[in-house]
């Protein structure tokens, strides 16, 4: 467990902790010019580039959220959120960068970010690669869903989506694989270009009967779990996925790497902590209908 | 390099063997300060030695991302405007991809994706995957 030296964010097994900003929150300019003042030049630049306010201030506190977020768990006395470096893998996935003589326990920090307009989620956990994704549940297709899926998603995604009657369930559903295909690819670190949706299956398991099934309001529809198309009988069982609600306006899509599950024991469930937060103003922690699980934390 | 004429340079293109490399880029640099100046003729593949991609197509790419991102109509796009922003995220990248595909008859991989981050590097690709299609 990583126990910071001021507030006590620690990590229990197998937990990812759930950051998020609501940028119409976050009003004050200086408060704004003083986050500003926590970036690199290089994010700064990028910051720039964005054309008109509203992204402007997205991007400015999506970098926020990142560097303060992870500062939060210290280990080594005070980290500075300005001092953090940052590096891509192969694929563009942005990770942490550290100093050799930097404590070997900052390392085991892994994280991942989305956002939409109005919402910034980060995903923090110890050691398990993460991948976040959030999307508003009320994100409208430019294309017709099923065409969108024929072309992008696999033909048992499609089977699922097709089966929908409801337009709006449907439209729900799509959301949620859209989220939850999002979340494995980062949490993979290879993105939708490294690794075509239609090469995996995601699933919706019902503890019932094992088949997958469109389910309407229920509050928990079961585990999630992906197969890869590659190998037809495998499932690629080191990812865990957990699919939220999150401020009553998204649906948030996680995906953790697994411990290697010792033969015969029941894997540890994915725990979640989410919070919300102004950074430097003030933080929240959140259960309840702000974030409300819709599946996989069983 | 920054202030060789607009008539020089095009001069050159059509009468000198395939530029290296470098000197392509070096035409590209070139070629945006002409854009902001406001000689929208010369954004053609006369400025570039490999195959890139007509007025027409860049047009067409222009107003498919428009129409995703329901731009304002006094927002500025050009060819040069990053997706990233001007508010596209990953599902419109994707969106634009597929209207690409149908308004061109293409095929696009996913693996391409990640290459299409401006207006003009999707033309860019449309016109090399549009070359490659066998006739009709």
């Amino acid at each position: 467990m990583i126990e910071p030296v001021e507030n006590s964010y620690s990590f229990s097994d197998r937990e990812a902790h759930l950051w998020y900003v609501v940028p119409d929150e976050v009003k004050s300019s200086f408060l704004l010019s003083n986050y500003l003042d926590i970036l690199s030049p290089c994010e700064k630049e990028n910051v720039s580039r964005m054309r008109g306010e509203q992204l402007q201030k997205a991007a400015l506190l999506a970098r926020v959220l990142v560097r303060t977020t992870i500062a939060r768990y210290q280990i080594n006395g005070q980290v500075n959120p300005r001092s953090l470096k940052f590096k891509k893998n192969i694929h563009g996935k942005p990770e942490l960068e550290w100093d050799d003589d930097q404590c070997q326990c900052a390392s085991r920090l892994q994280f991942n970010i989305s956002h939409t307009s109005s919402l910034i989620l980060c995903g923090v956990t110890v050691d398990s690669p993460i991948g976040v994704d959030l999307e508003e549940k009320q994100r409208k297709l430019k294309n017709n869903i099923l065409a969108f899926a024929r072309r992008y998603f696999t033909p048992h995604e499609v089977k699922f989506l097709s089966s929908i009657s409801d337009p709006v369930v449907q439209h729900q559903h799509f959301v949620k694989l859209w989220t939850l295909k999002e979340s494995y690819v980062k949490a993979l670190g290879r993105g939708f270009s490294g690794l075509p949706f239609r090469m995996f299956t995601i699933q919706f398991r019902t503890t019932e009967n094992g088949d997958s099934c469109p389910s309407g309001e229920t509050n928990n529809e079961g585990e999630i779990i992906v197969k890869s198309l590659e190998d037809v009988n495998s499932f690629s069982s080191n990812w865990q996925f957990a699919l939220l609600e999150l401020a009553g306006s998204h649906y948030a899509a996680i995906c953790m790497e697994k411990d290697e599950a010792v033969e015969g024991e029941v894997p540890t469930p994915m725990k979640l902590t989410v919070r919300k937060t102004i950074p430097y103003v003030r933080d929240e922690l959140i259960s309840g209908p702000d974030a409300a699980v819709i599946s996989g934390l069983t | 390099m920054a202030s060789v004429s607009a008539a020089s340079v095009a001069f050159r293109a059509l009468s000198k063997p395939p530029l290296k490399s470098n000197e392509t880029s070096r035409l590209k640099i070139v070629s945006l300060g002409w854009r902001k100046n406001g000689f929208p003729s010369l954004r053609s593949s006369r400025l570039h030695v490999s195959c890139a991609a007509k007025p027409e197509t860049v047009d067409k790419v222009c107003e498919i991302v428009r129409k995703q991102l329901a731009l304002p109509a006094e927002a500025d796009l050009t060819p040069e405007s990053k997706f990233s922003a001007i508010g596209a995220d990953s599902l419109d990248t994707v969106e634009i991809v597929m209207a690409l595909e149908e308004e061109f008859g293409i095929s696009v991989e996913e693996e391409s994706s990640q290459n299409i981050t401006t207006v003009q590097e999707a033309a860019d690709l449309i016109e090399k995957l549009v070359q490659k299609k066998p006739e009709a």
